[in-house]
């Protein structure tokens, strides 16, 4: 607009062209010089904060826990805006993963090493095969080992010495019963059913007066995946005894397939006797869940907060928690069935390590894990939490569960694809109708689609189930 | 051309040749070993595989039903009546219904003590009751007939959108002969809309045969265990959960070969059509 102006005045002028170009460049000096204040002004404060900004630390997290503690998001949300307060020149963009993207998009930042510089996977396997891609870096490298001795079931990541991933919090599995139900059904109220012999009466009488024993959901193939965790593991007596078979090694894998078909005939006996609600097919995990807290089933086998959240639904009073009656005669019968579930480790390739680290070794300061608990009812995975702090007599108990002995998920340690292909579908066919012999046949198809499909991840599962028994 | 050429070939032709690489292979992109054609070997022994093709031949099935139900209510409501528009789009609704919430909503409707079980112990039918998505041997019935709720919509507008540009004269012609309203449908109207048919049959068949995951996914994933999987169900579980990309790529160059099979016979369809015209 200016230009047009000055070339209008410029040639419009009568007098002295001279005077008038002289003008002109008078008033094209005089712009320049404000332009160039203006710019400068403008230029100085963002040359600042790029200068800032080439100091600030950025990190990457992508975040994963919303399915095991509803409201865990928004509390690392809060801890994120806390230590992003406390430390100015760090900047922690959250990105939360859900439980269909959870593997696949971390196996694509792996492939490309770039994405997260922290990120969430489920316990044992789906670190550590990672971690023997050369995708994570142990953690133990930039926490000391008096920090991370006070984490909670760090052993479900550790492999040659070295921890790969930290807990947040643990999660156990106990069994729930609707104590008027089964007052109803003639039972003992406050007597849970501890041997597979009184589990099966239990569900006879509670069938004989019209009352579904157990409501669960399978569509999603969950279920089946938490009664392999549960009673294929009290089958055997060490965990080798599973990675020695999935990693097909000498007669062992025949080993698995006879306990497996031993595990999936019990269950399938469930079925068959009508102990488990009929639509447990087509009804997905949470929606089998909500049978409890409606009163349509008896017993649910759940996780710690649903057991609390459902004690609010229909009365602490009302609801009983127990382990899961025992059904195998393996020496891992005897351990209880808590996890930390998900694990947070630093890749491969953040640039930030020491940061990272940093960051999630501040999350296990006792005012987080208390926030954790609070907010959240999660049992964090820190021997420092306060004890205290438990007040609820149900989730005292459930905590006991969860702390007092040796326990093992055995789904941490079969490889994500083969949990995939083979643990849930199988579990699947048991559920809506199929035979153990067919189920068998499915592990077994799918034990031999891997190794031939995923020759260098079979190897480095060999390499891992070699060194870990 | 030249840039549309280009952008043909970046987009196809790279694409479907880095599929063909990758099927040569086995395990994850950064770990594969070459292993040659035994990935299409292995596919035609893989039970999941081979039910899943099998699987996408019996949704073919639903090719004729939607043909003849929506051949039939567009034939129905060609005749001007009143609400006539406001019935067609009704109809076109289910078409136009995101994914996710049809696949809910059915979840709903066909799971065991469902919404449709509900109805039919109402109507004092509980012969008839099953666990339709949960039962291996109703599955593909229950996805089959959702496939036809959803795409009968569209098969309505296509011929709506044909039987309107017949000629009046024609039909008004064989009237005056003394034609009746059933000798006007099947002398006159079906035969004037007869390659809009045949285009709309293999659509509708390229469509069961490769764009059914939504379908799958939404409604059962594939479940129970493997039987409502299809071929572009394995793909994705293959390729996308379980990171073998090989045989994920080897299923997904038989899945093409297959679909072009039909894109041929449209072309082939579409060419003599066009020579009839000329």
């Amino acid at each position: 607009m200016n230009w047009k102006v000055l070339a209008t005045e410029a040639s419009t002028s009568t007098r002295s062209k001279s005077m008038a170009g002289r003008r002109v460049a008078h008033r094209l000096i005089a712009m320049f010089c404000v332009a160039s204040l203006g710019l400068a002004m403008a230029v100085a404060p963002v040359a600042g904060s790029a200068s800032a900004a080439a100091k600030k630390t950025n990190i990457t997290y992508w975040f994963w826990g919303e399915g095991d503690i509803p409201g865990i998001t928004k509390w690392m949300q809060q801890r994120i805006v806390t230590y992003q307060t406390l430390n100015p020149g760090v900047s922690i963009t959250l990105v939360p993963q859900s439980d269909s993207t959870i593997i696949p998009s971390f196996a694509l930042a792996a492939q490309n090493k770039s994405g997260p510089d922290i990120d969430t996977q489920w316990a044992t396997l789906p670190v550590l095969l990672p971690a023997l891609q050369g995708g994570v870096t142990p953690i133990s490298k930039y926490v000391k080992s008096s920090e991370t001795s006070k984490w909670l079931n760090t052993s479900e990541n550790e492999y040659k010495g070295a921890l790969y991933a930290m807990p947040l919090y643990v999660i156990g599995v106990p069994l729930v019963w609707n104590k008027k139900l089964f007052k109803q059904a003639g039972l003992d109220p406050n007597k849970a059913p501890t041997t597979w012999g009184e589990f099966l009466a239990d569900c006879a009488a509670l069938k004989a007066h019209g009352i579904t024993p157990l409501g669960m959901g399978n569509k999603d193939g969950d279920f089946g995946a938490w009664m392999f965790a549960i009673y294929e593991k009290q089958a055997l007596n060490s965990i080798s005894q599973l990675t020695e078979g999935v990693a097909n090694k000498g007669n062992d894998q025949a080993k698995l397939l006879a306990s497996l078909t031993k595990m999936y005939t019990m269950f399938q006996g469930l079925m068959s006797k009508g102990y488990i609600n009929s639509n447990v097919a087509s009804l997905d995990f949470a929606q089998g869940w909500q049978l409890f807290p409606q009163g349509k089933a008896a017993m649910s086998f759940t996780t710690d907060g649903n057991a609390l959240a459902w004690a609010k639904t229909i009365g602490q009073a009302n609801i009983g928690v127990g382990e899961p009656p025992i059904w195998g005669t393996g020496t891992l019968a005897k351990t209880y069935d808590a996890t930390q579930s998900s694990s947070e480790f630093i890749t491969s390739w953040s640039p930030n390590k020491k940061a990272d680290a940093k960051f999630l070794a501040w999350l296990h300061t006792p005012s987080n894990m208390v926030a954790l608990n609070k907010e959240t009812g999660a049992f964090p995975a820190d021997s420092r939490f306060p004890k205290s702090n438990i007040t609820n007599s149900l989730a005292k108990t459930l905590d006991g569960f969860d702390t007092a002995g040796t326990s093992i998920w055995l789904e941490n340690f079969i490889p994500p694809s083969i949990d995939t292909s083979a643990d849930r579908p199988a579990g699947q066919l048991i559920t809506s109708g199929g035979t153990a012999a067919s189920a068998v046949a499915l592990w077994k198809q799918q034990l031999q689609l891997w190794q031939s499909q995923q020759p260098t991840q079979f190897n480095q599962f060999k390499t891992w189930a070699g060194a870990s028994s | 051309m030249g840039p549309a050429l280009v952008a043909l070939g970046v987009v196809f032709v790279y694409s479907f040749v880095e599929v063909a690489h990758y099927s040569l292979y086995a395990g994850s992109i950064g770990q594969l070993t070459y292993v040659g054609f035994s990935n299409y070997r292995e596919l035609f022994i893989d039970p999941q595989f081979v039910h899943a093709m099998f699987n996408n031949f019996r949704l073919l099935f639903t090719v004729p039903i939607v043909t003849i139900l929506s051949l039939a209510l567009a034939l129905v409501i060609n005749t001007t009546f009143r609400g006539v528009r406001a019935y067609r789009a009704i109809v076109f609704v289910p078409y136009i219904l995101p994914a996710t919430a049809m696949g809910l909503s059915f979840s709903y409707i066909l799971q065991g003590n469902g919404i449709l079980d509900g109805l039919l112990k109402n109507l004092h039918l509980s012969f008839l009751i099953h666990d339709w998505l949960g039962s291996p041997s109703w599955v593909m019935f229950s996805i089959g007939s959702v496939i036809v709720w959803q795409q009968f919509g569209f098969g309505v507008v296509v011929f709506s959108a044909a039987l309107l540009a017949v000629p009046g004269e024609t039909i008004e012609a064989a009237r005056i002969d003394g034609a009746n309203w059933w000798v006007v449908q099947r002398k006159i109207l079906i035969p004037q809309i007869h390659r809009i048919i045949e285009f709309f049959v293999i659509l509708q068949a390229i469509i069961v045969l490769s764009s059914v995951f939504t379908y799958i996914y939404v409604l059962t994933g594939g479940g129970p265990g493997y039987s409502s999987g299809v071929m572009e169900f394995f793909i994705y579980q293959n390729g996308f959960e379980n990171g073998s990309i090989g045989i994920a790529s080897a299923a997904a160059v038989v899945l093409l070969a297959l679909a072009s099979v039909l894109i041929a016979i449209y072309l082939w369809v579409r060419t003599r059509a066009a020579k009839e015209v000329n």
